[in-house]
């Protein structure tokens, strides 16, 4: 390496070392910050009456149950119609241990021993209409939650709640006085203050904890998700879980304020307005749940001044949701691009300029593996039938454990088709697979991921969302420590742990995808194409990092590749597929040199 | 108890549901959304006729029918242009997401510019009830049933010939497939896209028309009968416009039936039919697993 080539290594690289520190506090920091902001709120003296408490509670009370919303709508990419319902839910069963139970059943701090049961209650509900709402792909969750929400509010209207039916109001905890004046809502605004810093704290964590990626995945790429070792189902109900029950918590809120359910306050209508008003801000964002609550108090406050109906606020919604739908965005991901425009742009330079170095980084040069002579995976007869077209028709093959296998042919010859129906993203194929011993036929694709075989994708699966550690975390399944993680980085030559995936160029990402793949440790990793978006040195490199996997890493690989220079590079088995068949099989020397094989590749007429 | 005539009596909402879940299967399938506005496009279009027709506007009733049918395809026409233009490639879920926002938009706007009461109902057809006698069972047969279940089937048959049989459905289909791909060949798929946005737009219309004047017209909860529609539109899977008919037909008799039950715990239970009978459906459905886009 040259000289002023290692200079600008070193300064693009401590570039991004700087750019992507790790903020440990900043959940800890935004809840102190939302709590000052709310209890400042208080004290400007021109909103600041009697009514200004109980108007603080509602932006929080509305900012909760944004937040639930959010974790569904903006994480998880889905779209839920319900989120009143889960409110109403849990005041209903607050409202009932209130009467059944009695007030102060277990001392002062009763109620939020209600809010707790109330706010499971609801969870429960989540879990059983998501169960069979979730499996499936599509709307199917807008269709069972609209159709929850309209049927729960005719019966919440048919049978009412039980505090007004008993003609009683909930007991505020530590002995706080019932009514709406200044000296009550104080206490009850601060005691919510508490509760919302402690769920957005508690969320702002969720979302970097495995749940949290898998939620991000699962938006992005459910197959990807799924190769992962990850349950799509379940990805997809912790989040739907975890917004009930923060809907739960927000229902709950709302009978500290008010003490008595109106049903009116949880019909389908308002569930919907949530729904778009999450959308519209982001509400997955803390900072713009806040706002969004701040909004859906402060529009209806200003069209009420100004004598206008109050629907002219809904519309707004509608219309400000729709331009941020078409673009893509929402106004949270707007004004943090509109901070971070100029910074985010030199990132992405100085990462390109890293990865460019790095991916040409001559490493010492290891011989192709040689394997230890047992057979790792064995296919036998493996058939897919698209209708009449078979994809592959009756491919046998058997992968030797510490070995690079090489799966090569034409374009449409059946070679990715053949990783999907292994992997179990293709249900419908005949034939048996076999890894080191289990037969994985049956299997769903994310049990098979954790039996040992992972794969990548042609297109890249790398969701935009996660940074670069975070989506290595997740893919590895605790499989590799933080200096694993760090050490596989730095061997594949890509961007450092705390790098937003964002700022990545696609070619890069590919190769996250295979440092992510070693690092989850398989058995076998197959993986479809992981050098296109590469330039023929940054390939010559990449093969030499791929000679040393199997043994520095224990992982044995299955490549697709078009490049035949990688291929020899690399492998030392080949297969060949020509129209879903295998046409030659056998060592590399061997397949490379076979007339037919030549034939299919070149054409018959550059053999003649 | 003999169920024939609450059979009978649930056909005309049930016909209803089924026209909705059809058009949402159509919509569904050709254009990749679940139009969660489509009743509610309907409703606005049919209060603007109405409008039109009462105080001192005294449109003849047809006149404000075909103005209503016209309105409501010119707004369908326009949600399906915006997603069209600017979500051509987005998964289905954020196109779907642009429905239910002009379902806040339609019905918050119709809130504001009609009133929060609703007009009195001239209804299209004669409401005079004829009564077939059957043994010695009475059936009570009204205009509004005969249309709106001759609606249902003309529509169901009448797509599944324009898309089987004419060059013009394998186009439609084409675009639904492969969208990147119809438009290589120099199909408007944009053009197309609204076009059934428009054309799905004036059928509920039509239905709407067709309704009794029984059914709710209170906006919130007539936009909101898009929930048995899109019941019906999954018993067929988004994808089978025969069953999304029989479900929706299901859905109205079970509806009447148990509504007319004399016991009123079990009568208020017809609210949780739809609910009941999606879930149902989904865990039937489950047994298989399908994947997002190939690769």
């Amino acid at each position: 390496m040259s000289p002023a080539n290692q200079d600008s290594k070193n300064v693009t690289s401590s570039l991004v070392n700087q750019s992507f520190v790790h903020k440990g506090y900043a959940p800890l920091s935004m809840g102190v910050v939302a709590v000052i902001i709310g209890v400042a709120i208080l004290f400007i003296p021109w909103i600041a009456n009697d009514f200004s408490f109980t108007r603080v509670s509602q932006v929080l009370i509305m900012m909760t149950l944004l937040l639930g919303l959010g974790i569904v709508t903006g994480t998880a990419g889905m779209i839920a119609l319900c989120q009143m319902t889960f409110a109403a839910a849990s005041a209903w069963v607050i409202e009932w241990l209130e009467v059944n139970v009695g007030p102060n059943a277990f001392g002062e701090a009763s109620f939020f021993i209600y809010l707790i049961v109330g706010a499971v209650v609801a969870t429960i509900i989540g879990i059983v209409v998501g169960l069979p709402a979730l499996r499936l792909r599509g709307v199917n969750l807008a269709v069972v939650t609209l159709s929850l929400a309209f049927a729960f509010d005719l019966t919440i209207v048919y049978f009412g709640f039980p505090a007004n039916k008993a003609n009683v109001q909930i007991t505020r905890p530590f002995g706080i006085g019932s009514s709406s004046a200044k000296e009550d809502m104080f206490p009850i605004t601060i005691l919510i203050i508490l509760v919302v810093a402690i769920v957005a704290v508690a969320l702002v964590y969720m979302q970097r904890s495995r749940w949290g990626s898998s939620w991000k995945m699962v938006a992005y790429s459910e197959r990807g998700t799924a190769s992962a070792g990850t349950s799509v189902q379940v990805a997809k109900l912790t989040a739907f879980a975890v917004s009930a029950f923060v809907g739960g918590i927000g229902g709950g809120l709302y009978e500290l304020v008010y003490q008595q359910a109106r049903p009116e306050a949880f019909g389908p209508y308002v569930s919907i307005v949530l729904y778009v008003l999450a959308t519209l801000v982001g509400a997955y964002l803390v900072d713009m749940a806040l706002f969004g609550g701040i909004l859906s108090v402060a529009i209806p406050f200003i069209l009420t001044r100004l004598k206008l109906p109050l629907f002219w606020g809904d519309i707004f919604f509608g219309v400000a949701s729709i331009q941020g739908l078409t673009t893509g965005s929402n106004l949270g991901e707007d004004i943090r691009r509109g901070f971070r425009k100029g910074k985010r742009a030199k990132q992405a330079e100085a990462i390109a300029a890293t990865a460019a170095v790095e991916t040409h980084k001559e490493i010492d040069s290891v011989p192709i593996p040689k394997g230890t002579g047992k057979p790792l995976l064995v296919v036998e007869n493996l058939t897919v039938a698209f209708g009449a077209v078979k994809a592959n028709s009756d491919v046998t093959l058997t992968v030797t454990e510490g070995t690079i296998f090489g799966l090569i042919g034409p374009n449409g010859a059946g070679k990715s088709t053949f990783i999907d129906a292994v992997s179990g993203v293709l249900p419908h194929h005949t034939g048996s697979v076999v890894l080191d011993g289990v037969k994985l036929d049956k299997l769903s694709p994310s049990r098979i991921a954790r039996t040992g075989l992972r794969r990548t994708y042609q297109q890249d699966r790398v969701p935009e969302t996660l940074t670069v550690g975070a989506y290595l975390k997740f893919i590895a399944r605790g499989k590799a420590s933080r200096a694993d993680i760090d050490e596989i980085l730095e061997f594949f030559g890509c961007p450092t742990y705390y790098t937003p995936l964002s700022v990545v160029d696609v070619g890069t990402r590919r190769l996250i995808e295979v440092a992510a793949g070693v690092a989850s440790k398989p058995k076998l990793l197959m993986l479809d194409e992981p050098a296109a978006g590469l330039d023929h040195e940054q390939h010559i490199a990449f093969g030499e990092r791929l000679r040393q996997v199997p043994t520095k890493y224990g992982v044995t690989l299955l490549i697709i590749e078009h490049d035949l220079d990688l291929v020899r590079s690399v492998t030392t088995e080949l297969t060949v597929l020509n129209f879903g068949e295998v046409l030659a099989s056998g060592s590399q020397e061997e397949v490379l040199s076979n007339k037919e094989v030549l034939k299919a590749y070149m054409g018959e007429t550059e053999m003649m | 108890m003999n169920l024939v005539p609450q059979i009978f009596a649930g056909l005309t909402t049930g016909s209803f549901f089924a026209i909705i879940g059809v058009l949402l299967t159509l919509m569904a399938q050709l254009t990749r959304v679940v139009n969660f506005s489509q009743v509610a496009f309907g409703m606005f279009g049919g209060f603007v006729g109405l409008w039109l027709e009462s105080g001192r506007n005294n449109m003849p009733v047809w006149l404000g029918a075909i103005v209503a049918i016209i309105v409501t395809a010119g707004l369908s026409a326009i949600v399906g242009w915006i997603i069209a233009t600017w979500l051509p490639n987005a998964q289905m879920a954020a196109r779907s997401a642009v429905t239910v926002s002009s379902l806040l938009i339609l019905v918050s706007t119709g809130a504001v510019l009609f009133g929060a009461s609703h007009n009195n109902y001239k209804p299209l057809l004669p409401s005079v009830p004829i009564t077939i006698t059957l043994g010695d069972t009475d059936l009570i047969v009204t205009y509004n049933m005969i249309a709106l279940v001759l609606l249902s089937l003309a529509v169901v048959i009448v797509m599944q010939i324009v898309l089987k049989k004419t060059m013009f459905g394998v186009r439609l289909r084409a675009i639904s497939d492969r969208q990147g791909a119809a438009e290589l060949l120099g199909v408007n798929v944009k053009m197309l896209n609204v076009g059934i946005w428009a054309v799905s737009g004036a059928i509920i219309s039509i239905a709407i028309s067709f309704l009794p004047s029984t059914i709710s017209n209170d906006y919130i909860s007539f936009s909101l009968l898009i929930i048995p529609g899109a019941a019906a539109a999954l018993v067929g899977g988004f994808k089978n416009m025969w069953l999304a008919l029989v479900g929706g037909l299901v859905i109205g008799v079970l509806q009447n039936i148990i509504a007319s039950n004399p016991n009123p715990t079990i009568a208020g239970l017809k609210d949780w039919v739809v609910f009941i009978l999606i879930l149902v459906f989904l865990l039937w459905n489950q047994r298989k697993e399908v994947w997002d886009v190939a690769r």
